[in-house]
C-alpha cells in the first residue's frame, strides 16, 4: 500500500504547473467556504450584538403574559427576591429594571404615540446602549426628576430640541385614570432602529412608576450576561430557575425569535454556499484526475500488465486523490487564514444597510474559528476521494490491452 | 530432457480475435494454433498490422481472444476472474515493451522492486535480488537513478531486469528493441538470449529488425492474422 502514497505523491509533482492550478482552484473553494463561514459569524454576531446591545439585553425577565399583553398592572412577581438572586448569580454582569407603558407625547407643534420606558440610568448604561446613542445632550446627567430622553425620528415630529417641553399622557394601572406630566427633553438618541428612534422615550424609573401608579414594582428585567454564549443558549438552566412564581425569564433567541430565525437562515445559505463550491471544487478534482489519467494510460496499461490488480490501480488513483486533496488543504488553509485574517482586521462596513429589522451599526469583523481550517478541509478530503472514486473505477476497469494501445 | 505435460508453456487452440473498427470487423486473429515449450526463444515477425501485438496480448491475458482457448502453465487464461489474472501475470509472466517501460517517478531500484512487492517479497532479499539482477543486465550502480536520466538501451535492459527479477517462466517482449539502433538492439538480444540459457525462462519477443531476427531459436511468422511460417533454427 505504501508504494501507492508514494507513486501519488510523487505523480503530484510530475506536472507541477497542473497540480499547482488544481490545487489553487480547489483550495480557493476550501477558503472561499472558510471565509464566507467567519463573515457569516461576524455578521450574526454584529447582528445579535445590534439586537441586543442596543435596548433588549441578552436576557429579560417579566411577568408570563406581559409581552402579550403590554398590561400596566402585569408586573414582575416577588421582585426583591428575583433582584436578590440576580445579584449572586455568577453568569450575569448586568442588570436593570424598567417599566414600560404606552401612551402620547405632544409639543407645542404636534403629538405622537410613545413607548415610554422608564429606566435606571446607571444600570441602564451598563446594559444597554442607549446611553451611546445620544447624539445631543446627555444622557440623565442631572438630578433632574423631569428629563426625558427621546428618539431623533419623534423630535423631528415634534419639532423639539433639547431644553423644549413636551407633555406626556398615559393612563394609570388599575383605575386607567389619564395621568399628564410635563417633561423638559434633555437628550436626543439616534439607533438607526425605526420604531426606537420615532416612537421611544426615556424617563427616570421612580418618575415613571409614580405616573403609571405601580410604585415599586417594574415590568421588565434586562440581563446581560458575562459570556455571550449564554443569552443565546436555550437549555441554560437560568431560565428555569427565573420563570417561577408567575414569572418568565427569556433568552434573545425567544424574545426576537425573527432575528433567531434569520440567523438559522444564514446557518443554512453557508450550506447552500457550501455544497455550490463543493459542485464546482468536485468538477475540477474529477478533472485533473481524468486528465492526468489519460497522459499516463500507457503507464497504468504498464502496471496492469506487470500484475497490479484491478483494485491496486484504483487505490493508486484514490491516493492521487487524496495527494491532491492535502496539497489544496495546504493550499487553501493558508489562502482561506490569510484572507480572512487581513479582512477580519479592517472589517467590512455594512453599516446602514438592514437585515431582517436589524440594521448593522458597525464594521463587520470576519470571525475566525478552529473549527473552519478542521472541518471544511476534512470535507474537502472527504470530497476529493469519493470524487476521485469514479476516475478510480474507470481505471480498474481498463483493459490493459486497451491502456497500452490507445497511447502508442 | 523430461517430457512431461508441463514441457508444453503455451498452447493457444483455434483463437480468433475481432476488432470492430467503426462498425467494420477487423479480423486481427483468425484461428491460431501455436504451441511453445519451454526454454524457447522464439521471434514473431510479420509486417505490420499482421497481428504480432495481438497474439502477445492474448497469450499473456492483456487482451481476450474472441474465440479459442489460451492454455499458460496448464491454466485456461479464460476461466480467470480479472483479479486471478493479475496475480497469474505477476507470478508468471514478465513483460517488456517497446518503450516507456518503467514508471518514471519510481528509481530503477524502485521499478524493479515494484512486482516483488505486489508479491510481498521481504526486503533484504528484495534489496539482493535488485542487485544480482542489475549486475546481470551489466547496469550495477544504477539503482537511484530515475528511468529519464537512463538511454533508451540501459532502460530497455532495467525493463528486462524488471521482467526477469520475479522468476517468471514466460518473458514476452512486443518490439523490445523498435526504439534503439541496430546495434544496442543486438546487444540487448545477445543479453536476452544469454539469459535465456542461463535460467531456462521462456522467450517470446516480436520484431522487424533483421538483427534480431537472426537471434531467434524459432521463427514464427505472421500475415494477416494468420500463421504462414514457422521454422526452428540452430
Ligand atoms: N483495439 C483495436 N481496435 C481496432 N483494431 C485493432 C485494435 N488492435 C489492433 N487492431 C487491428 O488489428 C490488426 C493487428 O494489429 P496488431 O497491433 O496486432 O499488429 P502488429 O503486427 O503488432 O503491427 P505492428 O508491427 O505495427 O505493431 C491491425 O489491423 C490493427 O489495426
Ligand atoms: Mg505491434
Amino acid at each position: 500500500m505504501w508504494i501507492y502514497f508514494k507513486l501519488a505523491w510523487r505523480n503530484l509533482f510530475r506536472n507541477k504547473r497542473r497540480s499547482f492550478i488544481a490545487g489553487t482552484a480547489i483550495g480557493l473553494g476550501l477558503a472561499a467556504l472558510i471565509f464566507t463561514d467567519a463573515l457569516i459569524i461576524g455578521m450574526n454576531e454584529n447582528m445579535i450584538q445590534s439586537a441586543t446591545a442596543s435596548f433588549l439585553g441578552e436576557g429579560q425577565i417579566h411577568r408570563k403574559g406581559f409581552r402579550q399583553t403590554q398590561s400596566v398592572e402585569a408586573t414582575i412577581n416577588g421582585l426583591d427576591d428575583v433582584v436578590a438572586d440576580l445579584k449572586k448569580e455568577p453568569i450575569v454582569r448586568h442588570f436593570t429594571l424598567r417599566v414600560m407603558n404606552l401612551g402620547m407625547i405632544s409639543s407645542a407643534a404636534n403629538f405622537s404615540a410613545v413607548e415610554l420606558v422608564g429606566i435606571q440610568p446607571e444600570t441602564e448604561a451598563a446594559v444597554s446602549q442607549v446611553d451611546e446613542a445620544i447624539i445631543r445632550g446627555s444622557f440623565f446627567s442631572g438630578p433632574n426628576d423631569h428629563d426625558i430622553v427621546i428618539g431623533s425620528k419623534l423630535a423631528d415630529l415634534l419639532e423639539v430640541g433639547l431644553g423644549d417641553r413636551v407633555v406626556v399622557t398615559v393612563s394609570e394601572a388599575r383605575t386607567g385614570d389619564l395621568s399628564q406630566e410635563m417633561f423638559r427633553v434633555s437628550g436626543i438618541t439616534r439607533f438607526n432602529i425605526r420604531e426606537m428612534d420615532a416612537g421611544m422615550a426615556f424617563i427616570r424609573l421612580i418618575k415613571a412608576q409614580q405616573i403609571f401608579g405601580i410604585p415599586d414594582n417594574v415590568h421588565e428585567i434586562a440581563i446581560q450576561f458575562t459570556g455571550s454564549q449564554y443569552g443565546g443558549d436555550e437549555s441554560l438552566p437560568f431560565w428555569e430557575k427565573y420563570s417561577q412564581n408567575g414569572n418568565e425569564a427569556l433568552g434573545w433567541t425567544k424574545i426576537c425569535s425573527e432575528l433567531k430565525a434569520a440567523l438559522d437562515l444564514s446557518d443554512f445559505s453557508t450550506l447552500l454556499i457550501g455544497a455550490v463550491l463543493f459542485g464546482v471544487v468536485a468538477l475540477g478534482i474529477v478533472n485533473t484526475l481524468f486528465m492526468s489519467l489519460y497522459e499516463r494510460m500507457f503507464e497504468f496499461g504498464v502496471l496492469r500488465a506487470v500484475g497490479t490488480r484491478p483494485f491496486g490501480v484504483a487505490k493508486l488513483i484514490l491516493c492521487e486523490a487524496g495527494a491532491l486533496a492535502v496539497l489544496s488543504i495546504l493550499l487553501g488553509n493558508s489562502i482561506g487564514f490569510i484572507v480572512t485574517a487581513a479582512v477580519g482586521k479592517m472589517g467590512i462596513d455594512y453599516s446602514g444597510i438592514e437585515w431582517a429589522g436589524v440594521t448593522f451599526r458597525r464594521l463587520i469583523y470576519p470571525v475566525m474559528e478552529m473549527r473552519q481550517f478542521v472541518i471544511y478541509p476534512s470535507w474537502t478530503f472527504l470530497l476529493t476521494i469519493i470524487v476521485g472514486i469514479y476516475p478510480a473505477v474507470y481505471a480498474a476497469k481498463l483493459s490493459p490491452a486497451t491502456a497500452i494501445r490507445k497511447s502508442l | 530432457m523430461v517430457t512431461s505435460e508441463y514441457d508444453t508453456i503455451i498452447e493457444t487452440k483455434a483463437i480468433s480475435k475481432t476488432y470492430s473498427e467503426n462498425g467494420v470487423p477487423v479480423h486481427a486473429l483468425t484461428h491460431v494454433d501455436l504451441t511453445i515449450r519451454r526454454g524457447e526463444f522464439t521471434a514473431i515477425v510479420g509486417p505490420s498490422g499482421s497481428g504480432k501485438t495481438t497474439l502477445l496480448n492474448v497469450i499473456s491475458g492483456l487482451d481476450t481472444p474472441t474465440s479459442g482457448e489460451v492454455w499458460l502453465s496448464g491454466e485456461l487464461l479464460s476461466a480467470m476472474s480479472g483479479r486471478r489474472l493479475s496475480d497469474f501475470r505477476r507470478d508468471h509472466i514478465g513483460f517488456i515493451f517497446q518503450a516507456y517501460n518503467l514508471i518514471p517517478v519510481l528509481s530503477v531500484e524502485e521499478n524493479i522492486d515494484y512486482i516483488m512487492l505486489l508479491q510481498g517479497v521481504p526486503k533484504t532479499e528484495r534489496h539482493r535480488r535488485v542487485a544480482d539482477i542489475l549486475k546481470q543486465v551489466g547496469l550495477a550502480g544504477y539503482e537511484n537513478r530515475r528511468p529519464p536520466k537512463l538511454s533508451g538501451g540501459q532502460q530497455q535492459r532495467v525493463a528486462v531486469a524488471r521482467a526477469m527479477v520475479s522468476k517468471p517462466s514466460l518473458i514476452l517482449a512486443d518490439e523490445p528493441t523498435a526504439n534503439l539502433d541496430s546495434k544496442t538492439g543486438a546487444g540487448l538480444l545477445d543479453m536476452m538470449r544469454e539469459l535465456n540459457r542461463q535460467t531456462g525462462m521462456t522467450f517470446i519477443f516480436s520484431t522487424h529488425d533483421e538483427l534480431v531476427i537472426r537471434k531467434a531459436r524459432r521463427l514464427v511468422t505472421l500475415q494477416d492474422g494468420t500463421i504462414v511460417h514457422d521454422e526452428a533454427r540452430s
